[in-house]
């Protein structure tokens, strides 16, 4: 019976059916399920799948989106019945934004709803973000990665900047950076001594819960 | 009371005596050659009076009737000629000013003759004991232009033509610039050889057409590739190289000067004209291309917003640019509109007389920016969307650019295979943009790609011949520059509340190939269907805008003024704008009404 019903949480993720998902995740909540084990053993295999399903191709971008806003509604409803008392999902939190001078959001968005819906906590600056700004939300929200999209090669350039701003005041050791866009590269990422790369949103995915030490 | 007859229109018109013949004809429309400025001196306004008084001819132009073989009895200048009495006058052909067909493909229009430069032979009189006037005065009274400007490098160019004994005729040949500016002196009548040269300054490719400024027609084309190819394919990495680097911005314009001037050796030897004797050239390029193209630092474009220095760049001296060109002419900029609306668009604005179209139009020009202006009874309004270089085969792993070798058109036949023809009919090396959009046509009519994208066949390859193949990601990377497109379009049809089926017109240019299939480009999305003919495929307009540039003044006022008028649209700050792009992703038809309903759009 909970098996049906994980691989039907799996299944309403990777057909991106937020309905569905959400009345699995009610479901689940009503039968007994603890949250923590519908999050991890139904909704995240489903987006691991789509994760897989991208990098074959066989997903782009509107299905990446309708399965991660899926996720979102489930675990919104799992998510205050995690704190009281069980294990916290929370694979790390992170602060993502595009660098400053540059105005291009899409991709940056997708992360940042894909990290959501893997566990993570993301805390969007949006666009054009000025860099002391990552440096401070990051401070605020005792985050764990710092995460810069830039879609120019021009704006790239920004990315250094704040591994060097990062360095001179001395916080480096304490943020891993983990950078994207279309002109960054893993050559790039090892050149600004940046501490991962992700080509797409779900290769930023692997990036981060590496980061995290959950390869 | 004065009745003044037309023929052979046998128009009549009530005029007033004393008024200049040539000013009433050219009031009534008549397109009088007055390529002189009105000063009796070219002789190209000659009518032919059929009845009425006939005065003697001025001194100058018993001459130049003498030179043309007019009976002196019956022609005479319409622009020298004042009203006595009734008359009637027979416009030639000869004294009309000729006009050029612009566009080759699509809706042409024409243009009228009025080159920003000109060359005017005259016989100054030679200074002589009696009248020891300098040898300039004596230019400019010949001219008839007592407040001709010289600049000093005029001056010191001219001077062996001014001073040097008579020739046989006595005559020289002043090349004037706007604004009564002499630009050179030749020796001799060289009326007949003046040229001018119009370029389209693509980030790829560069188009040139040699014009014969004399009566507009085309006397050589010429293709290349932009030399700045070795700092990176796209205007982004262009860019990027010149950032914050003065000396490669030089190293940029270097290598592009060197594309222009190899191109212009190639047509100049096919036409068999002298480089002297190209006195006027128009540029058509991009923003951050004119920039490259004078040297000038792009740093503001490198970064939001996304500023360029100027607009309307002054017309240069060509000495100053190091193009292989007469160094004593000018050269003018297509004038960019906004940051990433440059001279080239400005000029397919010209060259399809957007402007002036009637009801609502939509220009949209594909290339790695797709760049759009929609022009309504409101105002032109302009956008750009970063479509990537699919469209210009940059990014696709079988793309190519439009040149020999090139799939430009594919097609389906009846038992299922895929007919493919390439630019010169050779073996294909490769696919550009018209064909890419055929091939996908191709496959889902086929049913080998689905609307959504994926790919149905086993092998995940979709293969049209010759071992060349579109793989998956070539296929995400086309719908991203695709919806990049339909983007743009949907926001601006949304800020004026208008959907797809309102617009009375698409007119859809680029140098991505010759021939754009529009029933495809509408069966995949690309563009709203219209019916009746109404999308048309108009081609290389930044080409045909910058032939329209070079042979008429009044053709760069109308750019100029595009540059005041035309609003810009900010897509990226648009909050429905990513939603908007994920919808389009997909291969549909163009929705018959879609979702730029009035009050559905605007959230701010």
């Amino acid at each position: 019976m909970t098996i049906e019903l994980f691989s039907a949480m799996a299944k309403s993720v990777i057909e991106g059916d937020c309905q569905n998902s959400a009345s699995l995740a009610r479901a689940a909540l009503l039968g007994g399920v603890p949250a923590a084990e519908a999050i991890e053993k139904g909704f995240i295999p489903g987006i691991r799948e789509v994760g897989e399903l991208w990098e074959a191709g066989e997903y782009f971008l509107p299905e990446l989106i309708a399965s991660a806003e899926a996720m979102k509604s489930a675990l919104a409803i799992l998510r205050p019945a995690l704190s009281q008392g069980g294990p916290v999902l929370k694979e790390g939190t992170i602060v993502i934004g595009t660098v400053e001078g540059d105005i291009h959001d899409i991709g940056k968005n997708l992360v940042a709803a894909m990290l959501s819906a893997n566990g993570f906590e993301v805390i969007d600056l949006g666009a054009d973000v000025k860099l002391p700004a990552f440096i401070e939300a990051a401070e605020k929200a005792g985050a764990d990665i710092i995460c810069l999209s830039a879609l120019l090669t021009t704006t790239m350039l920004n990315q250094r900047k704040l591994v060097e701003l990062l360095v001179e005041r001395g916080l480096r050791n304490r943020y891993k950076v983990l950078v994207g866009g279309a002109p960054a590269s893993p050559k790039w990422a090892a050149e600004i001594a940046a501490d991962g790369y992700g080509e797409n949103a779900a290769a930023a995915v692997r990036a981060a819960r590496a980061l995290m030490g959950k390869g | 009371m004065t009745t003044l007859t037309i023929l052979p229109s046998k128009r009549r018109i009530e005029t007033e005596d004393g008024r200049l013949l040539g000013d009433c004809l050219v009031a009534e429309g008549v397109d009088l050659n007055l390529y002189c400025g009105r000063r009796g001196i070219c002789g190209k306004c000659f009518v032919e009076i059929v009845s009425g008084d006939v005065p003697p001819p001025e001194e100058r132009e018993r001459v130049l009737l003498e030179a043309k073989n007019l009976d002196s009895s019956r022609f005479r200048l319409a622009c020298r000629f004042r009203l006595n009495g009734d008359l009637t006058v027979r416009i030639p052909g000869p004294a009309l000013v000729s006009k050029t067909r612009i566009l080759s493909t699509g809706e042409g229009r024409t243009v009228a003759l009025d080159p920003a430069v000109r060359k005017i032979a005259v016989r100054p009189e030679r200074p002589g004991l009696n009248s020891p006037h300098s040898f300039v005065e004596g230019l400019k009274t010949a001219l008839g232009r007592p407040d001709l400007r010289i600049s000093p490098d005029t001056l010191f160019s001219s001077a062996a033509v001014l001073s040097r004994p008579s020739s046989a005729s006595g005559a020289v040949t002043a090349i004037l610039g706007d604004e009564d500016e002499l630009l050179g002196l030749e020796p001799g009548d060289t009326e007949s050889r003046l040229f001018g040269l119009a370029l389209d300054l693509g980030t790829t490719t560069l188009v040139a057409d040699l014009v014969d400024l004399a009566d507009g027609s085309v006397v050589g084309t010429a293709v290349g590739l932009n030399g700045q190819a070795s700092f990176g394919a796209d205007v982004v990495s262009r860019i990027t190289a010149a950032f914050q680097d003065p000396a490669q911005a030089v190293l940029l314009k270097e290598a592009v000067i060197a594309s222009i001037n190899a191109l212009i050796a190639e047509i100049r030897r096919k036409a068999g004209v002298a480089a002297e004797d190209i006195y006027e050239t128009v540029i058509a390029g991009n923003t951050a291309m004119s920039h490259l193209f004078l040297g000038l630092p792009v740093d503001g474009l490198a970064v939001a917003p996304f500023a360029g220095l100027f607009s309307v760049a002054p017309p240069l001296p060509a000495g100053r640019t190091g193009l292989d060109v007469n160094p004593a002419g000018r050269v003018y900029l297509s004038p960019n509109l906004q940051s990433f609306v440059g001279g080239d668009i400005c000029a397919g604005a010209v060259a399809t007389g957007l402007a002036f179209r009637p009801g609502k139009v939509l220009f949209l020009d594909l290339g790695t920016n797709g760049e759009l202006v929609l022009k309504t009874d409101h105002g032109l309004q302009a956008a750009s969307t970063a479509a990537g270089p699919a469209f210009e085969g940059t990014s696709i792993s079988c793309g190519l650019a439009a040149r020999e070798g090139a799939v430009e058109k594919a097609s389906l036949r009846d038992d299922g295979t895929i007919i493919v023809e390439t630019i010169g009919a050779g073996p294909a090396e490769g696919v550009c943009g018209t064909g890419l959009i055929d091939l996908i046509a191709v496959f889902l009519r086929r049913g080998d790609l689905a609307r959504d994208g994926r790919i149905l066949v086993p092998g995940k390859k979709l293969p049209f011949g010759g071992g060349l193949a579109l793989s998956a990601a070539d296929i995400r990377e086309f719908q991203l520059a695709a919806a990049a497109v339909k983007t743009g379009i949907r926001a601006l049809l949304a800020s004026e509340h208008l959907s797809a089926g309102d617009l009375d017109e698409i007119l859809v240019a680029g140098a991505f190939g010759a021939r754009l299939n529009i029933v495809h480009a509408e069966e995949i999305g690309l563009l709203p269907r219209l019916s009746g003919n109404r999308v048309k495929f108009v081609g290389n307009t930044s080409l045909e805008g910058a032939r329209a540039l070079l042979l008429s003044r009044r053709e760069r006022l109308a750019a100029e003024q595009l540059v005041r008028e035309v609003r810009h649209l900010p897509l990226a700050q648009n909050a429905a704008f990513q939603q908007t792009f994920i919808e389009s992703l997909a291969f549909e038809p163009w929705p018959a009404r879609d979702f730029a309903a009035p009050g559905k759009q605007e959230e701010k």
